[in-house]
């Protein structure tokens, strides 16, 4: 009896199983140990990656209903500003008081509605106003960053990765002080004005949310603070980063990624997404524009060229490893497993996606937040009528699966291209995997994720084997979503209504 | 100073959905430490009157006042937070989540359920015993108990039940009834509920919505005689089940 319940709880991941553990069998005997292994551990890699950008897309569309377009370009940008902060950090340190101070402006909003909305403004001035706003907004920001030599800043790590023995050579050196200081309080002041028009001055119609503005008062004072701290080691930063232990550095690397990230997704979930729930056209919309913004900076910034992120030293020792524990020690570019010679950082990438999954998985089982999650993917209105704010739910979920791509961007950076399309790329995999694995459902994404990983792996085996069109092993992705659709049309783990 | 009377006071409200007017003008008074009803019609607007208390419709017009407290322009997790519990229609718990998580969910301070679990238990022994079950295998009555287990859980000063009995066979219909008039000793309730027999026997006081209007009220022990007007505005059917409630049993 036990079996039979357990059979029907489990059935689409035990037949997936079943149906891996029977190819994998045909595949080791057809293919012998040496490719069979190799094959199996590329798609894990694969795998791997395809999870990272999943996860986002399946949590954020489970509990809100919004399919982010933009998540592809999450994982590009924590790619961008791990290799940036790892080998020209100056880069994101002259960035950051400025994108501190504009975001302290932005937050402002809320501070400045309870004051506005009773200002007495004939009606039909209140738009014409707001519009000047924006006008006057948009020139101050332009006066703001004028002049500042953003590809200097961003191109020290195309000369870096040339001169790698002392990527501190070519560094481009920070504004001086004494002209830079205006710059980040002309942003605040572009990013109030912004605010300030969307508080909708002489609108007495809006509801004002008193709470809301003291929390957001307490954001902009934090925000200050930060715009302060990073002006002041806007010119030393750079240098003590630098010079600190290449693993530590890129352990820093992954949380400045994942941060920058996170911290993304929050600022485009509370001003691009929140406005719109309830039109999601738009929101898909919106986001797919960012998406396309993203990747035209970006090229602005650092041309379209593909960039190779070095290895960390941990994985960069030249030798191969006999096993696993020698490798440990060794810090070798490759590790022996099972007789297969195998690049030891794509291990790190397969850690590193295991452990994003079972991270998630626990988190979601175990903790508050998770249960909220979990309680809001069927009932939002029900979680707020417990008293929790679902709003700011939805901003630390959004942010979550913003951060996470990230993190597997920076992840990836040292072994696949660094490169504008490859927002696009892992984007269409991403999607591809949730709807394999089922809207909505983690689990799902990480079975999807392994499936897409394996095809993707064993299609270009067999393509080369055979010298077919590498086209193969991208449509066998398609096909398998055609098949899993057909048998499941709500996909694999997903809710079936 | 002047004693309180009144926990909650809705003061001629009008909620529109979307371009739709659906409340045009419900006033309802909840005293302390009573039990009020809210009958009327399939569609009169009920369920959308507790949804505006609660701010998850919020009324445009009117104003809503909660333990002396304005709530115009709070959000619904605010005015949960001060201490309002909600039953929603149709047994609305969180099927995904165990027994245990629908409780835990509920908590607005650490080990609130602890504090409370003696007493949920004691009215709802059942729960103890489906503690790590998930919702989804309960049975109806089960999630309805949990249901309103869960809006006991923090310190609600009044508790807004949504058709507690809908769809529940007559002997449970009697548990649910004997667990709110238990509850109601600690706390105020505002019910809404088509069973006229459950409501006559629970409340004290009724209100009457019709199309989206309130347009009546009074003491329960006045309406179970008013046939008349029972019959104009919660339809024929109730008639048989008034004839049947041979005097009230509800009250404290
Ligand atoms: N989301 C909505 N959009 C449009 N109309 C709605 C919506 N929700 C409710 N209504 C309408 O508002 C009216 C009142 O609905 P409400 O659910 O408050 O009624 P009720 O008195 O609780 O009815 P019942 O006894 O059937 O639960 C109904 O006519 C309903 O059709
Ligand atoms: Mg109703």
């Amino acid at each position: 009896m036990k079996i039979k319940a357990f059979w029907r709880e489990n059935n689409t991941l035990l037949s997936v199983a079943l149906i891996l553990l029977a190819l994998s069998i045909f595949g080791l005997f057809s293919m012998g140990l040496e490719p069979f292994v190799r094959t199996t551990l590329s798609g894990f890699t694969l795998s791997a990656l395809y999870f990272m950008v999943a996860a986002g897309l399946t949590l954020v569309f489970g509990l809100m209903d919004v399919l982010n377009f933009s998540q592809g370009s999450m994982l590009m940008i924590g790619a961008y500003a791990g290799w940036q902060f790892y080998t020209n950090p100056t880069f994101l340190f002259g960035l950051a008081p400025l994108v501190f101070a504009l975001m302290a402006g932005l937050t402002m909003m809320a501070v400045l509605h309870p004051l506005v909305s009773k200002w007495r403004i004939p009606e039909q001035w209140q738009s014409r106003l707001r519009a000047l706003l924006l006008v006057l907004a948009v020139v101050i920001g332009v006066l703001a960053v004028a002049g500042v030599d953003f590809r200097g800043l961003a191109s020290t790590a195309m000369v870096a990765t040339m001169v790698a023995g002392n990527p501190l050579a070519e560094a481009t050196l920070q504004e001086p002080l004494a002209s830079f200081w205006i710059r980040p309080l002309l942003l605040f002041l572009s990013g109030a004005l912004i605010a300030l028009a969307q508080a909708r001055p002489g609108d007495s119609t809006v509801v004002v949310y008193k709470d809301q503005s003291r929390r957001s008062g307490m954001i902009v004072a934090g925000l200050l603070a930060l715009v302060i701290v990073a002006t002041l080691v806007r010119e030393s930063g750079p240098l003590a980063v630098l010079t600190t232990n290449g693993n530590l550095r890129f352990v820093l690397a992954l949380i400045v990624g994942t941060l920058v990230g996170a911290g993304l997704g929050a600022v485009i979930e509370t001003t691009l997404i929140s406005p719109l729930y309830v039109r999601p056209l738009y929101q898909v919309i919106i986001t797919m524009g960012l998406a396309f913004v993203i990747s035209e900076l970006i090229q602005l910034l650092w041309d379209p060229l593909p960039y190779a992120m070095s290895r960390p030293p941990a994985f960069s020792q030249p030798g191969k490893a006999e096993n696993i524990w020698a490798f440990f020690q060794g810090g070798n570019t490759t590790v022996d497993i099972l007789g297969v010679t195998f690049p030891s950082y794509r291990l790190f990438i397969i850690a590193l996606g295991v452990l994003m999954f079972v991270g998630l998985t626990l988190v979601l089982k175990y903790t508050r937040l998770g249960m909220i999650i979990r309680a809001g993917v069927q009932d939002r209105e029900m979680v707020e009528a417990l008293g929790i704010n679902v709003k700011r739910v939805f901003t630390l979920v959004f942010a979550l699966g913003t951060g996470l791509a990230a993190l597997g961007g920076i992840g990836a950076a040292p072994f696949v291209p660094v490169e504008p399309v490859m927002g696009d790329r892992y984007l269409m995999q991403g999607f591809i995997t949730v709807v394999i694995g089922g809207m909505g459902s983690t689990t799902g994404a990480a079975v999807g994720a392994l499936l897409l990983g394996l095809a993707r792996a064993f299609g270009d085996y067999l393509a080369l084997k055979f010298s077919l069109s590498p086209a193969i092993s991208e449509a066998s992705t398609v096909i398998i979503m055609a098949i899993v659709l057909l048998a499941r049309p709500a996909g694999l783990l997903g809710r079936r209504e | 100073m002047v004693e309180q009377d009144f926990i909650l006071e809705v003061d001629a409200i009008h909620t529109f959905i979307g371009q739709f007017h659906i409340l045009e003008g419900v006033t309802v008074q909840v005293r302390c430490n009573s039990i009020t009803v809210l009958l009327g019609r399939n569609g009169a607007g009920k369920t959308t009157t507790l949804k505006s208390i609660l701010g998850l419709t919020p009324p445009r017009i009117g104003r809503v006042l909660f333990d002396g407290r304005e709530l115009q322009g709070k959000r619904a997790y605010d005015i949960a937070a001060m201490g309002i519990g909600f039953v929603p229609e149709h047994r609305a718990i969180f099927r995904n989540l165990s027994v245990a998580e629908n409780l835990r969910i509920a908590e607005r301070k650490k080990g609130d359920l602890e504090r409370k679990a003696e007493f949920i238990f004691g009215l709802f022994p059942d729960l103890k015993r489906l503690y790590k079950l998930p919702g989804n295998h309960l049975s109806g009555g089960q999630q309805q108990m949990l249901a309103v287990a869960r809006a006991l859980v923090a310190d609600n000063k009044l508790l807004l039940i949504d058709e507690p009995s809908e769809g529940l066979a007559p002997i449970l219909i009697e548990q649910m009834m004997e667990a709110i008039r238990e509850l109601s000793a600690t706390t105020t309730v505002l019910l809404v509920e088509q069973n006229f027999l459950m409501a006559s026997r629970l409340a004290q006081y009724y209100y009457i919505i019709d199309d989206g209007k309130s347009v009546h009220q009074g003491e329960m022990a006045d309406l179970i005689h008013d046939e008349a007007l029972v019959h104009q505005y919660l339809g024929a059917s109730v008639r048989v089940e008034v004839g049947a409630s041979s005097g009230r049993g509800g009250g404290k």
